[in-house]
């Protein structure tokens, strides 16, 4: 294995290590799970869940616990949810999310490709003036905002799409349209401006001039150079996504992940937030890892660095 | 573009048009709530979305009306023997969704099962709703005993949500299908399926006792955003809603498909003041600041009309109400007053803190109000989380007080409000550590340690008019639930905020 993907191996691990200690941190710091689970319930009781939990002991021996468990893949068993363990219910939620996370990150490109070359082609024109227009007015709307308007406006208004649900293909576009409008923006953005970079390079001149069609010089030559820094934004707005995801599925009532971490957060369901973020965490770093791979491939300078 | 444009609706209309555009199905009820509880099984959860879909799944002893009288249900008669013997006649006949009859085996091991006795940690959350029964005895195959193990006047309240569970079925398939897969009970629907973060699924159970729900379908579906909630019962999507805040009141009274309605419900809202420290520990600053707050302008601007002003924390609809106390009146000149008379001529600063989220609006104003007589208030607000943590943990200490609101765990009694909040026994709530009025603790106990109801109606006079004069808390308001409902379904909103949807009917 290349000294680069070494380096790159052991710089996950310290993120996952890293990831645990801030979940396991803010979870603790913001409040008493027991007192959410039974709020009305005389102290006698709580002391006497809070010791079934093992939430009596001090903190760095439940971060002991946790980063041991977590070693092992146990998160421990959901404190809402009881009797089942936290990691079956991420695992149970899992394809949901990355099916929605990987259709919008799909729609996401299928916009932004075409539109992003076709723009820095025609710069100036019709057609850029108006995705420029429509990146800023996609990159300032909240995925909040986006989905409850999508909603207003196709489940309410034109009544052609369910208003919410995941239970039919036609309840699957709007979350993953609302989702892509959040990324679609800057990949458009980044094709376009390393679009623009390439084009005006040396060799996709010589490519114009030994005749080559211009398809080809855009699609083969160009775009394999641009899209460099395309695979870098693309890798990390990947974790935005699984991000977004979260409000998605909140406002659109899909059963996913991202809810399920909502709510075990207000429930202060530790072992589930835990779960959920730290394997959350580990596609994102995976992906991140993936788009390294690709790197080589892609520019094999960076080999010899 | 325009015609690109037309063909794009086109499409999604012939892709979505299926699901979206049929409306519900004649025979079918949905619901949406925020979220499902952890469990199907009635015993082992504390929700109150869990206990709506419950209800409708399953019967208890006693049941309550729309008028909230208690009606027999799988008890047919009930009396007490003495004053910790209570007999209940078992309705004959009732069969359970999987066919089994029901049986004084099936009462005695659905209480068993909560109450555990013999062991030192009880496994359903729901354990101190019951725990004064000590004993459950088969007197014959219609007869139950239920022993308590002292007078424990709040026992038919507890009863109303206390479903029966089949004994042979839960042996059978245990605990853990019972809660999931294979749910079964006598209510008027049945277990069809659960999918999770999605809906739960039943459907009308041909053999329950009281006849056919209007309804065959029931679907109780999980959308946690208001937002989506409101899309959804503008266009069909669902056709009942719970907890319409105010603001969205007159959008959805006015839609052509949906109306509104209300109830008043046992949920109270109180400042509870820290009696242990100054300023608080003075009557006459507690009184200021009952008379300082504009109650009629806050339940008229900020939650819609939809509250009723009360005298103390016993709210009308509780055993033990007492007509004569009167509410403080609005007197803001009065609390500058009383507090001069106190001994803060020029004001004082007090810290208040609240976890109640939704009602951040009253909240600001109820401090704002405060500020105003001289009373100046650095208002804290944290979520809910959180706030337990400040405020239980360091034993109220962060805080001269706590604006909340009590449920009174849907038991209509006194009792199950003023225990909590101001009894200062370890085992009280709040009012352990807030709460210092003499002689308080013992009317508490008096009153709820026998079965004579009108000595303990006497009792709860007393203490009303006691707390009314020495004001452990500012007194407020008692909250309403309102729904939104589909205008082809007939229900009302029940007091005790249920969703009895027997009682659902479709329109015409």
């Amino acid at each position: 294995m290349s000294p680069f993907l070494v380096r790159r191996l052991v710089r996950l691990m310290v993120v996952i290590l890293g990831v645990s200690l801030v979940t396991f941190a803010i979870l603790h710091a913001s409040g008493d799970p027991v007192s959410l689970i039974m709020p009305e319930a005389p102290e006698s009781d709580r002391a006497m869940l809070r010791h079934a939990l093992g939430l009596h002991d001090p903190l760095p021996v439940q971060f002991a616990r946790f980063v041991g468990n977590t070693v092992m893949g146990n998160f421990g068993k959901s404190f809402f949810h009881h009797g089942q363990s936290a990691s079956g219910l991420v695992l149970e939620r899992m394809p949901t999310t990355l099916l929605l996370t990987v259709l919008s990150m799909a729609l996401a490109l299928m916009v932004a490709l075409p539109v992003g070359i076709y723009s820095a082609v025609r710069r100036g024109r019709a057609v850029d003036q108006l995705a420029t227009g429509t990146v800023f007015l996609g990159q300032s709307m909240p995925v909040f905002w986006t989905g409850i308007m999508l909603i207003l406006l196709f489940g309410v208004q034109w009544r052609v799409l369910p208003v919410s649900g995941w239970d039919s293909w036609a309840a699957v576009l709007l979350p993953t349209a609302t989702l892509s409008t959040f990324t679609a923006p800057l990949l458009l953005r980044i094709v376009r401006s390393s679009m623009l970079e390439v084009i005006g390079l040396d060799y996709v001149r010589t490519a114009r001039a030994k005749g080559v069609s211009e398809s080809l010089v855009i699609w083969r030559h160009a775009l394999k150079n641009a899209a460099l820094p395309l695979v870098t934004v693309t890798g990390l707005q990947f974790g935005l996504l699984l991000g977004g995801a979260v409000i998605t599925e909140t406002v659109f009532a899909v059963p996913g992940v991202g809810r399920l971490i909502v709510s075990a957060i207000r429930q202060l369901d530790f072992p589930v937030v835990q779960a959920g973020v730290f394997m959350l965490a580990m596609i994102v770093v995976s992906v991140n890892f993936l788009v390294d791979v690709l790197y080589l491939y892609l520019n094999p300078q960076i080999r010899i660095r | 573009m325009k015609r690109w444009f037309a063909l794009a609706i086109a499409v999604l209309a012939l892709v979505g048009g299926a699901s979206a555009a049929a409306a519900q199905a004649k025979d079918t009820l949905v619901v949406a709530l925020v979220s499902h509880a952890p469990t199907l099984d009635p015993h082992m959860h504390f929700e109150r979305v869990g206990i709506l879909v419950n209800i409708n799944m399953f019967d208890s002893l006693l049941h309550k009306n729309a008028k909230l009288a208690y009606e027999p249900s799988l008890a047919t008669s009930w009396k007490t023997l003495n004053d910790t013997t209570w007999e209940f006649k078992l309705r004959k006949g009732v069969k359970f969704h999987n066919g089994d009859v029901m049986t004084a085996e099936d009462v005695k091991f659905s209480f068993d099962r909560v109450l555990e006795p013999g062991k030192e940690k009880k496994k359903s959350p729901q354990y101190g709703n019951i725990r004064a029964i000590k004993e459950v005895r088969i007197v014959d195959a219609d007869t139950i005993h239920l022993i308590t193990d002292k007078p424990f006047p709040l026992l038919l309240e507890r009863l109303v949500f206390f479903p029966i569970v089949p004994k042979k079925h839960i042996e059978k398939v245990g605990d853990e299908a019972f809660g999931t897969t294979a749910t079964v009970g006598t209510g008027p629907w049945k277990f069809v399926e659960w999918k999770r973060d999605q809906h739960i699924r039943l459907e009308a159970f041909d053999g329950h006792w009281r006849g056919k729900p209007a309804f065959k379908n029931l679907i109780i579906r999980n959308i946690p955003e208001v937002a989506t909630q409101i899309a959804e019962i503008k266009t069909g999507g669902v056709d009942l809603i719970r907890n319409v805040s105010a603001d969205l009141v007159p959008e959805l009274k006015s839609h052509p498909q949906t109306y509104v309605s209300s109830a008043p419900i046992l949920r109270v809202h109180y400042v509870e003041l820290d009696m242990r420290e100054a300023p608080f520990d003075k009557k006459l600053v507690r009184q200021a600041a009952n008379y300082a707050i504009d109650k009629q302008a806050i339940i008229q601007k900020l939650m819609g009309g939809l509250g009723q002003q009360v005298a103390t924390v016993v709210q009308p609809a509780a055993f033990g109400f007492e007509p004569e106390v009167k509410p403080f009146p609005y007197d803001p000149k009065k609390a500058r007053e009383l507090l001069a008379q106190a001994g803060y001529p020029n004001g004082v600063d007090v810290t208040l803190h609240s976890g109640f989220v939704e009602f951040r609006p009253v909240f600001e104003a109820i401090t704002q109000m405060l500020t105003e007589v001289g009373i100046r208030v650095n208002a804290r607000m944290w979520d809910p989380g959180p706030a337990w943590n400040k405020f239980l943990q360091a034993e109220g200490k962060a805080t001269n007080g706590y604006y909340g609101s009590w449920g009174n765990y849907s038991v209509f009694d006194a009792d199950a409000v003023l225990h909590p909040l101001y009894h200062t026994e370890p085992g009280g709530w709040i009012g352990k550590w807030y709460t210092r009025v003499e002689g308080l603790d013992k009317l508490i106990d008096e009153a709820r340690s026998t079965l004579n109801q009108p000595q303990r109606k006497r009792a709860y006079s007393q203490i009303q008019k006691l707390i009314r004069e020495e004001a452990p808390g500012v007194f407020l308001w008692t909250q309403y639930d309102t729904l939104a409902i589909s205008k082809r379904v007939e229900y009302a909103a029940r007091g005790d905020e249920w969703l009895w949807l027997f009682d659902a009917r479709p329109k015409r």
